[in-house]
């Protein structure tokens, strides 16, 4: 009688796709938007890299793993933006109007429960999209004579599994901001906050490595909210901007922190439910 | 042992306390004031297995506050409470496959997907066997007559469809403890009496416990044995229905119907007269002078046909919640006055 966990995320996976398409315009309407944006994205970089050949000074971060970089980056925001985006705002708002009620009766782990129910397909092909633009760029990076990259099953197993660690800190960044709603009554701002936070993991960190303002933008990425860490690791894993060897410290790291900011999120999800009052009938 | 055991469970909420007007909105972004709002007060219940209690009283008595805290939803500020021996608001899955709550005023149905698809999401939630799915699924779905409505999207279904709907998915689970908080709000009058025979048949063949909490007079006295009247968080009666109307209602209601129009004379002008359709006339009398009155008017007057009733329990209800908002208005003066 134990609730089959798999069996209730394949449910809420299907009935989101009914749902998006029998909304077919909308679903249409926002692939193609967030596409756009990811097309005008690239093209901005690729304008910006007429005019220089690197980021930085002796960074590695020319132009083909710069965009192995980006391509990883909107993975990762495509990932969020299917499974927890509408997740979360939808957290909020059952708070606000009290239907987190019913999430509260359900035999089930409330977390995950409210974690997954809309699943928004249409964000899906912005990952596709960031996919292509990884193999593209590696394709001519590994055939760029001056380089000396090597990339194995184990680079693409690490890859993998360093992008399941971002998305394990954003989703966790996402929940504890949800949270707060508790408190709060009302919080809009996760859209707002998201997009802030977002602005400052799309670079490799190298670019806040060399004023002071930088570092601490640097620090506070990497250890109280350390979103900055884990989109520059897996990029780092096929990009390879530097020699190998120099990465140790930080993937060990991506992976404590994702642990951490899972752990973290738990608990704050777990004290606010302790001051759910509902909201009235 | 009692399925529910109740005792002297609380919760007090602090509310904003906000002043009209623009200056006062800005004055109370530095500086609030809060009040203490005891939305349940002290109470003391137990229901026993396969009882259908009615909750009564007034908006904001704190009758959906109960249910929250009995099913766990809420945290209460003191008191303790055990329904099937947990605590509801340690929230025990082992405790919440065994009960369900269905608000009238609340949906938790998918609203853009037909209902059948919610009640698979609560199959596999609930861990239910496909073949004992389908056979409940299938046993409410006729009993309540909307099979054919199955995939139907919930947004264009009517308010007594989506209700039926709503209890269906709160009962594929056969739950031994329900919650229903006012499931007949805003139906007609024949949806209202389909659910109430539902709910009535469901209770007899499965023998749950159900607290019920409705507005609807035809709810209660169709379906609840014993009536729990809550007032201002307050329990302020417990009993029968029967216990409520001798408690509450001072005097019955008589109508005569008399052998011809002439025969009615002089009895226009008794006091508390409620209708007169000649040859007929309604009146209030005392209880205890019911038998004196009509024993003087059948001396002097011709009758063909006596009728003796009860007042409408609405019109006991009102009197009851009058009575206990009056009590607890003199409570809290005995408290002003005494505290210096």
């Amino acid at each position: 009688m134990n609730p089959s966990y798999l069996k209730v995320f394949l449910t809420f996976a299907r009935n989101s796709l009914v749902r998006d398409m029998s909304f077919r315009f909308n679903f249409i309407l926002t692939c193609f938007a967030s596409v756009s944006w990811a097309l005008m994205n690239f093209l901005l970089f690729k304008i910006i890299y007429q005019h220089t050949d690197s980021i930085g000074v002796d960074t590695g971060w020319h132009e083909n793993e710069f965009f192995i970089f980006l391509g990883t980056i909107w993975i990762i925001n495509s990932l969020i933006q299917t499974f927890f985006m509408a997740n979360a705002e939808g957290f909020s708002e059952m708070i606000r109007t009290g239907s987190l009620d019913f999430a509260l009766l359900k035999p089930i782990d409330t977390q995950f429960l409210i974690s997954f129910p809309r699943i928004n397909w249409a964000q899906i092909p912005n990952g596709l999209l960031g996919l292509s633009l990884v193999i593209y760029s590696l394709r001519a990076l590994m055939n760029d004579s001056e380089k000396v990259i090597s990339i194995g099953p184990v680079e693409w197993i690490l890859y993998v599994f360093y992008i399941g660690c971002g998305v394990v800190v954003m989703y966790s960044v996402m929940i504890i901001l949800a949270s707060t709603s508790i408190w709060l009554g009302r919080n809009q701002n996760l859209h707002t906050f998201w997009f802030y936070i977002t602005n400052f993991y799309r670079y490799p960190m190298e670019i806040y490595q060399k004023s002071g303002i930088g570092m601490a933008l640097w620090g506070t990425f990497t250890f109280v909210i350390p979103i900055l860490v884990v989109s520059n690791v897996p990029a780092r894993i096929l990009a390879q901007p530097l020699e190998r060897g120099w990465y140790d410290w930080q993937s060990l790291y991506a992976i404590f922190a994702a642990a951490a900011s899972l752990v973290v999120s738990r608990w704050v999800f777990k004290f606010a439910l302790s001051s759910y009052r509902s909201a009235s009938s | 042992m009692p399925v529910i055991e109740i005792k002297n469970l609380s919760k007090s909420y602090r509310v904003y306390q906000k002043r009209e007007g623009v200056m006062a909105s800005i004055k109370g972004l530095f500086h609030r004031e809060y009040k203490e709002v005891h939305a349940v007060n002290d109470i003391s219940l137990e229901v026993e297995e396969g009882e259908f209690v009615a909750f009564l009283g007034p908006n904001g008595a704190g009758k959906t506050t109960t249910l929250k805290l009995l099913s766990g939803v809420i945290n209460p500020t003191s008191g303790t409470c055990s329904v099937l021996g947990h605590v509801p608001w340690e929230r025990k899955n082992e405790y919440r496959r065994r009960f369900a709550l269905v608000m009238g005023q609340k949906n938790q149905l998918w609203w853009d997907l037909p209902a059948a698809e919610s009640f698979r999401l609560n199959q596999h939630i609930y861990g239910i066997s496909a073949e004992e799915f389908n056979r409940t699924r299938d046993e409410l779905t006729d009993m309540l007559d909307v099979t054919r409505l199955l995939s139907q999207p919930v947004r264009e279904l009517s308010l007594g469809e989506r209700m039926k709907m709503e209890l269906i998915a709160a009962l594929l689970h056969k739950p031994d403890v329900l919650f229903l908080d006012e499931p007949t709000i805003g139906l007609d009058v024949i949806a209202q009496h389909k659910i109430q025979q539902f709910l009535k048949h469901y209770q007899e063949t499965q023998n749950n416990t159900i607290l019920l909490t409705s507005h609807y007079m035809k709810d209660i006295s169709a379906l609840c044995k014993r009536v729990v009247i809550i007032a201002g968080g307050e329990i302020y009666h417990d009993g029968s229905l029967e216990e409520i109307v001798d408690r509450f209602s001072s005097h019955k209601i008589v109508t005569l119907q008399m052998a011809n129009d002439r025969s009615l004379e002089g009895l226009q002008n008794l006091p508390n007269v409620i209708s007169v359709e000649a040859p007929k006339i309604k009146f209030r009398v005392d209880r205890e002078d019911v038998g004196q009155t009509l024993g003087e008017i059948l001396g002097l007057h011709d009758v063909d046909d006596i009728v003796v009733e009860d007042p409408p329990l609405e019109d006991v209800i009102a009197s009851a919640f009058s009575d206990a908002a009056e009590q607890q208005k003199s409570q809290q003066e005995t408290i002003e006055a005494s505290s210096p």
